[in-house]
Order: C-alpha cells, then sequence, then structure tokens
C-alpha cells in the first residue's frame, strides 16, 4: 500500500510534468514518430528480402533443385548445360519428375509498368519453364504459359492479362498473372517457356541452367549436385544481402536517434526540473522514485511516438520504390522496442535527477 | 530533554575548490512552542544550519537532536523517514512544483509517504484552509501571488504535522502585506508545540522570536581595539575563516594574502606594501576572514575598527585601496 501509494506520486508528478511541458512532448513524439515511422518502413523492406525468396520459391512448389557441380547457385551464376540433360536425371532412383529450367533477365520495354505505353525500361528475371511441368507456377489470373508468346507475370509490373509486352525487344502476351514472385529486391519474375527463354537468353541454343525436379534423388548424380532448399535461398539472398545488412544498420541508428531525441528532451527535463528533484528528495522522496519517474516519461513519450510511427509509416511505404512488408508480429514488436528505446533514452536523464543534492533546494532559487 | 538539540555543530564543505566552514563548534536548544530566529548577513551559515537539520547536509562533526533522534547518523530509509516526518521546510524560493496545483504541492509530501489519495487529497484541503487558500487549490503556483504560494509551502511543510518547522527567509520574496500574512502563520505554527526555526537576514521578524541565534561572526570585543603589530618573517596576521574586527594597513615591509585551496595548495591573491590596507571585508559584512594573510619577511602593520579606519581613508593623506 505505501508503496503502490508512493509510485501513484510518482505518476501524478510525471504526468502533470508532461502536461505542463506538452508542447514540447508532442512536437518530441512527432519527431520521433517519425523517426520510428522510417526505422519501421526499413524494417520492412529488410523483411521483404526474406519474406519474397519465401514467396517465390513457393510459388515455383519447392522443388528440388539439381544444378551443375561447382556452381554457386541456379540464380545468382547460373552455369548453362543441355537441356537434354534432363534425360537422364528423370531415370534417378527416388526423381519423381524432373524439367528443365532456364534462369535469366531482360529488359521490359513498352506496356510495362502501369499497364501504360511510357516507354519506361525495366530489368525483370525471366524463368523459362516446360509449360505444365516442375516449377509452373501457380496464377492468380489468366492461364498457364502455353504457347511461344505467352508470358506470365507477377503483378508488381501492374500489366493485365491480354496485353502486349517487350522482353529484350521480343514481344509476348501476357497470359496469366502470379503474386509475389520476385527476387533481388523486388524484381519480378516474368515465366515464359523454355524455348522463349532460350531465345532472349541463349540464341536459341537448346540450354538450361538448373533442373528442378520432385522427389529427392537417392545417390549422386554425375556432373550435378543437389541443393536443398535453405541453398537456394542462400543463393537468392547473396545479391542483396550487402543491401539488407545496411538497411538493418540504418534501422539500428534510427532507433537510436529516436532514443537520443527522447533522451534529449528527457535530459532537458531533468535540468529544468533539478530543484522540483531537490524539493522531492527534500521531503523524503527516495532517489529511486524520481529515477523511476523520469524513466516513466522517456517510456510514454517513446510508445506516443511509437503509435504516430505505426501510423506514418502507412503512407511512407506506399511511397516507397521498394517493397515494404511488415508483419503483424513486427507491429506488435513496436511496443516492445519503444520501451527499449524510452529505457535506454531515460538512463542518463534519471541518473542525473536521483543524484541531485536535495540541499540546492535551499537559496533563492535565482 | 529540548525537542531540538545542536551541539557543537561543524559544517565544512568544499566550494570553488576552497575549503569552507560555514559552521564551526554551533550549539542551540529550543523547548517545544519555541520560535527561533537566526538572524545573519547572508553567507554566515543560515541556510546551511537548516540543511542540516532537515537531513540534506551532512555535519563534519558535532551532534543534532530532534525529538532525542540523532539526525546526523542517519542513512537512506531512516534519512528519508527523517526529512518527511520530522522536520517541514518553508524554502525562500518557495520551491512549488509548477506543474502541480496548490492542492497537489500539499498533497504529493502525503502521498509519498505512502498516503491514500484520499486521505491525502483530504490533509491537503485542510491545510490549505488553515492557511486560507481554499479557493485557490486548483491554481497552480504560477496563478498565485508569492503571498499565497508562501503560505502553500508552509501547508507542504506541515503536511505530515513535523516536530521542527524550517523557514528560510521566508519573507525574501514578499511585500508587506504579504509579509503579514506569512509572518502571523508562522507565527501560529509553533502552538501544536513544535519547534519553528526561521532563518532571515530581516531584523524586523525578531518580535515574533522567542530564541534570537545571531550568526554573524562577532569578534571578541577585546579584538576590536586598535593594535600596532610587528610581525616576523612568515608570521601570520589572521587566518582564513577567523572572525576579525580590524582592517589592516601596512606601514612597513610587505604582506602577504592567501587563500588555501582545498587540496592543501595556496592561492596568492595579493601583495601590499607601505601605506596600503587590507582585510576591511569581514568587519564590513559580519564574514569571516576569507583569505590568511603573513608577514613577507620583517613588517609592521597597524590594526584600526572600522569606524576609525572609515575617518583615517577620509583624509587626503589616508592610505590606498587594496
Amino acid at each position: 500500500m505505501t508503496r503502490a501509494s508512493s509510485a501513484a506520486a510518482v505518476v501524478l508528478v510525471s504526468a502533470r510534468d508532461m502536461q505542463w511541458r506538452l508542447l514540447r512532448f508532442l512536437l518530441a513524439a512527432v519527431a520521433t514518430g517519425l523517426v520510428f515511422g522510417v526505422a519501421l518502413m526499413m524494417s520492412g523492406v529488410s523483411n521483404s528480402f526474406s519474406v519474397e525468396i519465401t514467396h517465390t520459391l513457393q510459388a515455383l512448389g519447392t522443388p528440388t533443385w539439381i544444378v551443375p557441380v561447382g556452381g554457386p547457385g541456379p540464380f545468382t551464376d547460373p552455369t548453362a548445360f543441355p537441356a537434354s540433360d534432363v534425360d537422364a536425371i528423370r531415370h534417378v532412383p527416388g526423381i519423381i519428375a524432373a524439367d528443365p529450367v532456364l534462369v535469366g533477365r531482360a529488359l521490359t520495354t513498352g506496356a510495362l509498368h502501369g499497364g501504360t505505353t511510357s516507354g519506361a525500361e525495366s530489368d525483370v528475371n525471366v524463368l523459362g519453364i516446360v509449360p505444365g511441368g516442375v516449377g509452373a507456377p501457380k496464377v492468380v489470373a489468366g492461364h498457364a504459359v502455353s504457347g511461344q508468346d505467352a508470358a506470365v507475370l507477377d503483378e508488381s509490373i501492374g500489366a493485365r492479362v491480354g496485353q502486349r509486352i517487350a522482353l529484350n525487344g521480343v514481344p509476348f502476351t501476357v497470359v496469366g498473372l502470379v503474386d509475389g514472385v520476385t527476387y533481388f529486391a523486388g524484381e519480378p519474375v516474368v515465366f515464359v517457356t523454355l524455348q522463349a527463354a532460350e531465345r532472349l537468353n541463349t540464341g536459341g541454343a537448346p540450354l538450361a541452367t538448373a533442373i528442378i525436379a520432385r522427389g529427392v534423388p537417392r545417390g549422386r548424380i554425375p556432373g550435378f549436385t543437389r541443393l536443398d532448399n535453405a541453398q537456394v535461398r542462400s543463393d537468392l539472398a547473396r545479391p542483396t544481402a550487402q543491401a539488407a545488412q545496411t538497411i538493418q544498420l540504418i534501422e539500428v541508428l534510427l532507433w537510436l536517434v529516436a532514443a537520443g531525441i527522447i533522451g534529449a528532451i528527457v535530459y532537458l527535463s531533468a535540468i529544468e526540473r533539478r530543484r522540483d528533484f531537490a524539493v522531492l528528495k527534500a521531503v523524503g522522496t527516495p532517489s529511486t522514485f524520481l529515477f523511476a519517474g523520469l524513466m516513466l516519461q522517456a517510456v510514454a513519450l517513446a510508445f506516443g511516438a511509437a503509435a504516430i510511427g505505426v501510423v506514418v509509416e502507412i503512407p511512407m511505404s506506399h511511397g516507397s520504390a521498394m517493397a515494404v512488408r511488415l508483419s503483424a508480429l513486427s507491429y506488435l514488436a513496436v511496443p516492445v522496442v519503444a520501451v527499449v528505446v524510452g529505457v535506454v533514452a531515460s538512463v542518463v536523464p534519471a541518473r542525473k535527477a536521483a543524484r541531485v543534492d536535495p540541499a540546492i533546494a535551499f537559496g533563492s532559487g535565482k | 530533554m529540548s525537542l531540538l538539540e545542536i551541539d557543537n555543530l561543524t559544517v565544512e564543505y568544499s566550494s570553488g575548490g576552497y575549503r569552507v566552514r560555514p559552521l564551526d563548534r554551533f550549539s542551540l536548544a529550543m523547548e517545544r512552542g519555541q520560535l527561533g530566529i537566526l538572524l545573519g548577513a547572508s553567507g554566515c551559515g543560515k541556510s546551511t544550519l537548516l540543511s542540516v537539520i532537515a537531513g540534506l547536509l551532512r555535519p563534519k562533526s558535532g551532534s543534532i537532536l530532534v525529538n532525542g533522534v540523532e539526525v546526523s547518523g542517519l542513512t537512506g530509509a531512516a534519512l528519508s523517514r527523517h526529512r518527511r516526518t520530522s522536520v517541514g521546510v518553508v524554502f525562500q524560493a518557495f520551491n512549488l512544483i509548477p506543474s502541480l496545483s496548490a492542492r497537489e504541492n500539499v498533497e504529493i509530501v502525503c502521498r509519498t509517504a505512502g498516503w491514500s489519495h484520499a486521505r491525502s487529497r483530504r490533509r491537503a484541503e485542510e491545510l490549505l484552509e488553515a492557511v486560507n487558500l481554499t479557493d485557490r487549490s486548483s491554481h497552480r503556483p504560477g496563478a498565485m501571488s508569492g503571498g499565497q504560494q508562501q503560505r502553500v509551502a508552509i501547508a507542504r511543510a506541515l503536511a505530515l504535522d513535523p516536530h521542527v518547522v524550517l523557514a528560510d527567509e521566508p519573507t525574501a520574496h514578499l511585500d508587506y502585506i504579504q509579509v503579514d500574512s506569512v509572518l502571523s502563520i508562522l507565527r501560529n505554527l509553533t502552538a501544536a508545540n513544535r519547534v519553528v526555526l526561521i532563518a532571515t537576514h530581516d531584523d524586523r521578524l525578531l518580535p515574533l522570536s522567542d530564541v534570537v541565534v545571531e550568526m554573524s561572526p562577532r569578534a571578541a570585543p577585546s579584538a576590536e581595539a586598535e593594535e600596532h603589530r610587528r610581525l616576523g618573517d612568515g608570521e601570520v596576521l589572521f587566518s582564513q575563516g577567523e572572525t576579525g574586527a580590524l582592517v589592516y594597513i601596512v606601514e612597513e615591509g610587505r604582506v602577504q594574502v592567501f587563500r588555501r585551496r582545498d587540496d592543501g595548495t595556496e592561492e596568492v591573491l595579493n601583495e601590499y606594501g607601505p601605506g596600503a590596507y587590507f582585510g576591511e571585508l569581514a568587519p564590513m559584512f559580519g564574514l569571516p576572514r576569507s583569505a590568511t594573510a603573513r608577514a613577507l619577511g620583517p613588517c609592521t602593520v597597524s590594526g584600526l575598527p572600522l569606524g576609525e579606519f572609515r575617518s583615517t581613508i577620509q583624509g587626503q593623506a589616508g592610505p590606498r585601496p587594496s
């Protein structure tokens, strides 16, 4: 009862002080909220690198990947080999089905990006697949890749079914759309037939860069190696790993900036309230309560900023050129981060408050 | 036993690199219901004494008993309890918390002591009524006059019904109308068998008092007589911290004035030759000597009481200022 009442006194003094300096605390909350918002967005961008890999692999049916020995992976540095090698692999025990795939890139022009004919150019990832074979994605609109000039695109490109597009100047018709099939930091995937991909990337030579299969081969496949899902993920993540690390660093720095803003505001408050603290100590308030009072203010400010951050993150993310993917857990983590930021930010000012000499309450106050 | 007993109290602390001793073997005893006035100029140790009694400053030596409890030995929770319940302090600058209303400023003391919200609120309202501020209880300090703020500060000091109420220059920021109401409240506080101790340089408060303590150092009457002294090399004329009634004029030789720092080293302030005078501030303002004077080689000085010194320097051929 005694401690509860004393704690309530601390809450009262802290709350009244925040009311007293409301404008300052509001401005600090808005400024910190913007920083929180940007940090949250950065977190979403960083998260999207991982999420897009998961989505893309799921869209391909999470197959077994078989690539030539010595290659780093099917996506980052594909090594071409005769597509006919798949015939031998189909007979390997444990393999249920197998098809060649050609991984490449292309430049899109013309009617892409919002369905306009702006002439804007953009890089896309091209996956040449066997129609109806292993790795054919599930479409969310239209139908699967079938003919030589047919293409199935990721929705993020903005094209519609039936629209004509150009890949490296070669015309294609959009026959279907897939959702969330991107890699290398949001670059969309265009599925075409294996032969069409060969026209785009190998000058028509019947080559493949990987075999995708259902089933797990038992024993070795001469000249080839099997990659598990984690290895393929690692291959897809490698080109963006440095960017992801940098973004995560920026994210941490932004949390620190937020802590800095909150710390500065609370520190200023601690300096201005030095005499108040001296008086409170002089009337017997334990130092721990003064410490707790400032910590409470910092955490309250951080919570306010976090709420603003969550709100401003939404329009900021919509305006971002890169994909921002935040899970519900990310939003739920914000209050936890806010508490940590608040506590970290308040340590210095709270220690200052707790160390105030109560004897300064005496004197003219000038 | 007296409610407040101070025996041989010495307080010493470091200030700006110098060791300061505002209280040196100070003693005082006050009975229940007495109002004491600590009278003296700024810097003579009045506020220091209040700080020590309130448990905000630890003395170097000596004893302070408040209602039989030795204050100087208290630490931690016992010290916090003493600050809360044994003494109430009325500060010179009111020191109300600006973000709290008058009632909350009083209430917060009770809440900090663990009282319930309802009980604290009742107590605050009761005390604000006692100082005629019921109608201002929801106002913040910034919306109140100096006198009203001081009355809230008195109500706050009484919140936990302490044995001793300490007031530091309670009239310093008030006009004469406000002084009147504040003083009558302070006088009435003794009715509840409390000790009230007021530090002030305002001697108009003397008629209120039962006990007056002159805090400004006074030199012994024998030390106020004019003197001529011959000093040998390095001989000390007066020391830092001593009382002093004489102003010195150098007749022959040289005198060095220096201050002893906290770390034991010396800071030379000045050197005086024939015709120069020094040491006038201590007798003029009733303060202890702030430095030590010693001879640099054999010398002769004249020590004059303040009045005589003034008449001397009015003459054309008088000594030159230091």
